[in-house]
């Protein structure tokens, strides 16, 4: 599937070969990871990925004069500007390890669309990499561009093979997750009880009680709206809003309104993550108002993707920068300051031990596929949003 | 000798062209600024395919989830008089009841009168046809402007009748409102108006039932005339300070009683400020947006809530469709004020302000004003105070985490970090550039505008656009207009940074200053600047020697909302800060906030609070001294 979907996009002969061998690269490196993986329990991700020497191939092999200059990586902003963001620390520990390099971030208004809309007007992109880029917003690139605005990078990460299977959204390769979260509910078990499923909040021990976001303009309210389609199919679940709806829900704008009203105590349940006590804990919060519940013992998996440019002319420090974020050190520091899970095994991540404490991880994740979502994702939420505000 | 004479006619002539050439430059800037990158926009909603085509706006106005039953309508236009003819047979009767009702229950008030009144009005509401998103949407605009002169209007009469310590620095706080980022005010709302909020606490305490208002068309109200109603209060009260005494004490001697005279002699001259205040919160929460979204949820959503949908789908051409209709909302509804303006301002007037009474001293009139204190006590300062107690606030008590923050981040921030110093420093900076381009902008299209005729209204009209365009749109225009850049002759031309902001700013600020001078230039005495000009000054000198000290309140006024713009303005600024140094306030409060907390973001909204709030007094001052 890899390699067809990349002999579709990649017009030209030149990126054709290298996706090519980048496929080849991915393929190669994913079976000696499964080697040596089931060799020794001792094998850290790095070493299974120097092994993996296949990639190499693909592009020349990183000279120090590659590794050198600035790197433009675009992001959203809260990983550069929240307490103790992730960014600030990976620029640091990255820009020592080469003392070359430098790394800036810019984190435009409008996220992709931003380079979407340069690359549709001919405006130079004048980014090297992106971080922070989830499945949706690769479906509108690929429904809004013929051109590539991402390159293929999965066979050249000698880490790429570390990430999780579940976690890749990307069928090209473009996008590799570097963390994921998962969608649930918070709630206060002083004021409701635990709700088992979905169909309970349906129900009136639930009744008016959860805040939820509008899927339009929320990434969590869209994860949440995509859950209640995995849960009762395309035909099914606006039925089941409906009951949702009679049953009293409040549907805000996004995650910060949810749960600000939440906070204040407006309503018992919201929409949020499971990572919810992680940052309780951190600020010695009592945790009856962190209360987690998957919903059918499921989670709703978000994994976030970086990416390089196609118009980089720093490809080689990119996947450079890439492959450095998918070091047990960075997952452990990433998934901790971001309150997400690493896109590595758990177990192979540098985590304090209190997260596998407050970070609860659901029975059964669930999430669509890239396939899954393309050429329904817009109709879905917009037949929901029609059905709540006519509410 | 013969070399000054020379240097003074080089001056009149640089006088005699200083006029048409402000207004060309002001032509050339809203080009620039305004009508081009928003016409790279909106040019979808008339284009299908690369071909002008009307599709895209058919394709709305058809569709009843937009229009509800206006869209049988353009369907089907012959269906029309039947259609009606249906409605009339099936709903007159529910009409008619409910109106009968409300003679019975007003006249033998018991218990149930509240009741019977809000089933009647119930009844009344629902016998009309919905009119999909843009009916609710216009319909809560209507509600929001009601409510904003109700509660803006008496502030007016406070400020401009009486005198009582600290009233200037009260008139300097009105504008504070106005630039506060929404999720300061869905912040403060929600603490103050919260279940569990100092409102219920209260009348749990007197033992009264509590009130649910939020998540409810009630709040969105409320959080809208927070915003709209001190700008009603400051729009009139500057026209209540120049109503010519004159005129009332002449009521007054011929046997007027005092509020005979306010009906007759006052009340006309506020009319057209009164008006313009209406005007412009209509179409400010017309176009509202975060803020329906974050009190009110999806079930209240407005067009503007998928005008941005549209954009983040990158659906241009049904977002320009949805922009161009809601323009065309805005500036019909600017067309008609302006028609209304012309007949209302004409006159002869010179401004000798009514003197103020003390505020001291205990009768109805002071009672009913103690009464109205206390709702803006409720429902300005309460939440005001909630969000600067929301900063100073963690889950565990009192916290200075949020500040400690904010500092932390002055002194060692990474250099791509947003640094609250430089925030502050770059919104004082451009609002005091905004300040004086815009000035200069408002009084050259005020002249332009003032002659008589349909041209001149147009120009009114057109002077409108930058608050008739959706800042979703005006955003968007931005970043592919200017930001992108063009090419000419090979070399990518793009606008940002720093002068670009100041020149938007601007922009988006000058229609206050032609809406507060405008009516005071209209109502001058043609015949002053006539005599000037007779007797050889220059167009630009009579303007600057006779027109400018005689409307100087109305400049004032406009100008401290100028600033107020530059400040809380943030669609277009966080566009063209991009990448460089020259953020502002709102777009620090915004890159604050995460999907972990609101600490940090409601830090730097309260810094934005003060710091609006202090620079307002200082602007008042010096505004106020020009005004003597």
């Amino acid at each position: 599937m890899d390699s067809k979907d990349a002999e579709r996009t990649d017009g030209n002969g030149d990126r054709s070969r290298r996706a090519y061998l980048a496929t080849v690269g991915s393929v190669g490196a994913a079976a000696l990871a499964g080697c040596t993986g089931d060799a020794g329990d001792g094998s850290t991700p790095t070493e299974t990925a120097t092994d993996g020497t296949v990639t190499e191939t693909a592009t020349a092999t990183p000279t120090e004069a590659s590794l050198s200059g600035t790197l433009t990586v675009a992001t959203y902003p809260s990983w550069v500007e929240s307490d103790g963001a992730a960014g600030p620390w990976l620029k640091e520990q990255f820009e020592a390890e080469y003392p070359d390099a430098t790394v800036e971030y810019v984190t435009p208004d409008s996220a992709v669309n931003y380079f979407i809309r340069r690359k549709q007007q001919d405006a130079p992109i004048d980014a090297d990499a992106y971080v922070g880029l989830n499945v949706d917003q690769l479906l509108r690139v690929d429904s809004e561009l013929d051109e590539p605005l991402f390159a293929q990078v999965g066979g050249e990460l000698s880490n790429g093979d570390a990430v999780r299977d579940g976690l890749r959204f990307d069928p090209q390769e473009r996008a590799v997750p570097y963390d994921t979260g998962y969608i649930s509910l918070v709630f206060d078990e002083s004021a409701v009880d635990r709700p088992g499923t979905f169909d309970d909040l349906t129900t009136e021990p639930w009744a008016d009680s959860l805040i939820v976001q509008n899927a339009q303009s929320s990434a969590t309210g869209r994860a949440f709206l995509l859950w209640t389609v995995k849960q009762f199919g395309a035909d099914g679940y606006l039925d089941y809003w409906r009951d949702l709806d009679s049953n009293g829900i409040t549907v805000l704008g996004n995650w910060d309104d949810a749960y600000n009203a939440y906070s204040e105590g407006e309503k018992p349940m919201v929409v949020s993550y499971s990572t919810d006590q992680v940052y309780a804990n951190r600020y010695d919060q009592d945790m009856t108002r962190h209360q987690v519940a998957f919903l059918n013992d499921q989670g709703y998996a978000n994994p976030e993707g970086m990416a390089v440019f196609a118009d980089s002319e720093k490809r080689a420090l990119a996947t450079e920068f890439m492959d450095f974020m998918l070091t047990a050190e960075a997952q452990g520091e990433i998934a901790v300051r971001n309150v997400q899970f690493p896109a590595i095994p758990a177990e192979q991540a540098n985590l304090p031990e209190e997260f596998a404490r407050y970070a609860k991880i659901p029975d059964e994740p669930v999430t669509f596929t890239y396939e899954e979502l393309k050429g329904n994702l817009d109709g879905w939420i917009e037949d929901w949003a029609r059905e709540i505000a006519q509410g | 000798m013969a070399g000054s004479r020379t240097g003074r006619e080089r001056s009149r002539r640089a006088e005699r062209v200083a006029v048409p050439l402000a207004g060309l430059a002001t032509a050339a800037l809203l080009v620039v600024m305004l009508y081009y990158p928003v016409g790279t926009v909106l040019v979808e909603a008339v284009t299908r395919d690369g071909a002008p085509s009307l599709s895209p706006l058919l394709d709305v106005l058809r569709d009843p989830f937009y229009v509800g039953a206006l869209a049988a309508a353009v369907r089907d236009p012959a269906g029309v008089p039947a259609g009606v003819g249906a409605w009339f047979v099936t709903s007159v009767a529910d009409v008619l009841g409910a109106l009968a009702a409300v003679p019975g229950a007003v006249l033998a008030p018991d218990r149930s009168t509240l009741g019977a009144l809000a089933a009647a009005w119930t009844t009344f509401v629902g016998a009309f046809p919905p009119f999909g998103l843009f009916g609710f949407t216009a319909w809560q605009a209507l509600l929001s402007t009601l409510a904003s002169l109700a509660l803006g209007l008496p502030g007016a009469y406070v400020l401009a009748r009486f005198e009582f310590p600290g009233r200037q620095t009260i008139q300097s706080l009105t504008a504070v409102p106005f630039v506060l980022p929404s999720i300061m005010v869905a912040v403060g709302f929600v603490a103050a108006f919260g279940t569990n909020g100092p409102l219920n606490d209260l009348l749990r305490a007197l033992g009264l039932p509590t009130v649910e208002l939020l998540f409810s068309l009630e709040i969105i109200v409320l959080a809208h005339a927070f915003y709209n109603a001190p700008l009603v209060t400051r729009i009139v009260a500057a026209a209540w300070e120049s109503v010519d005494a004159r005129t009332v004490e002449t009521a007054r001697s011929l046997g007027a009683s005092p509020l005979r005279a306010f009906r007759d002699v006052v009340a006309p001259q506020l009319a057209p400020a009164v008006a313009t205040g209406a005007l412009l919160t209509f179409i400010f929460t017309f176009m509202s947006f975060p803020i329906v979204l974050a009190l009110g949820g999806l079930k209240l959503a407005t067009v503007e809530v998928w005008l941005y949908d549209r954009v983040q789908q990158l659906a241009l051409t049904e977002a320009a469709a949805l922009a161009v209709l809601e323009t065309v909302v805005s500036l019909g509804l600017t067309y008609a004020y302006l028609r209304y303006e012309d007949a209302a301002t004409r006159g002869d007037r010179v401004a000798s302000a009514l003197k103020r009474e003390p505020l001291a001293g205990l009768d109805a009139k002071r009672i009913a004003l103690v009464g109205y204190a206390l709702v803006v006590g409720l429902v300005f300062v309460l939440p005001l105070v909630s969000m600067l107690v929301a900063s100073v606030t963690g889950p565990n008590g009192l916290t200075t985490r949020y500040y400690e923050f904010l500092l932390q981040r002055e002194t060692t921030a990474a250099t791509s970090q947003t640094k609250p110093g430089v925030a502050v420093r770059n919104s004082l900076l451009f609002g005091v550039g905004t300040l004086a381009l815009s000035v200069p902008m408002g009084l050259v299209l005020a002249l332009a505008s003032l002659r008589e005729g349909v041209a001149s209204r147009l120009v009114g009209v057109a002077a409108m656009a930058p608050f008739a365009v959706s800042g979703v749109v005006v955003g968007l225009g931005m970043l592919q207009g200017l930001v992108f850049g063009v090419d000419v002759f090979g070399t990518r031309l793009a606008v940002g940074g720093p002068v670009a902001i100041v020149a938007a700013h601007a922009v988006g600020a000058y229609p206050f200053v032609v809406r507060n001078v405008a009516p005071l230039l209209g109502g001058l005495d043609r015949r002053l600047v006539e005599s000037a000009r007779a007797l050889g000054a220059t167009r630009a000198r009579a303007l600057v020697d006779i027109e400018v000290p005689l409307v100087m309140p109305g400049i004032a006024a406009g100008a401290a909302f100028a600033f107020a713009i530059s400040i809380g303005e943030f669609d277009s600024t966080v566009i063209l800060a991009e990448g460089s140094r020259a953020y502002t306030m709102p777009v620090a409060v915004e890159r604050f906030l995460t999907d972990r907390t609101l600490g940090p973001a409601t830090a730097m909204g309260s810094v934005l609070l003060v710091v609006t709030a202090a620079s307002f007094v200082v602007i008042d001052r010096v505004g106020g001294r020009y005004r003597e």
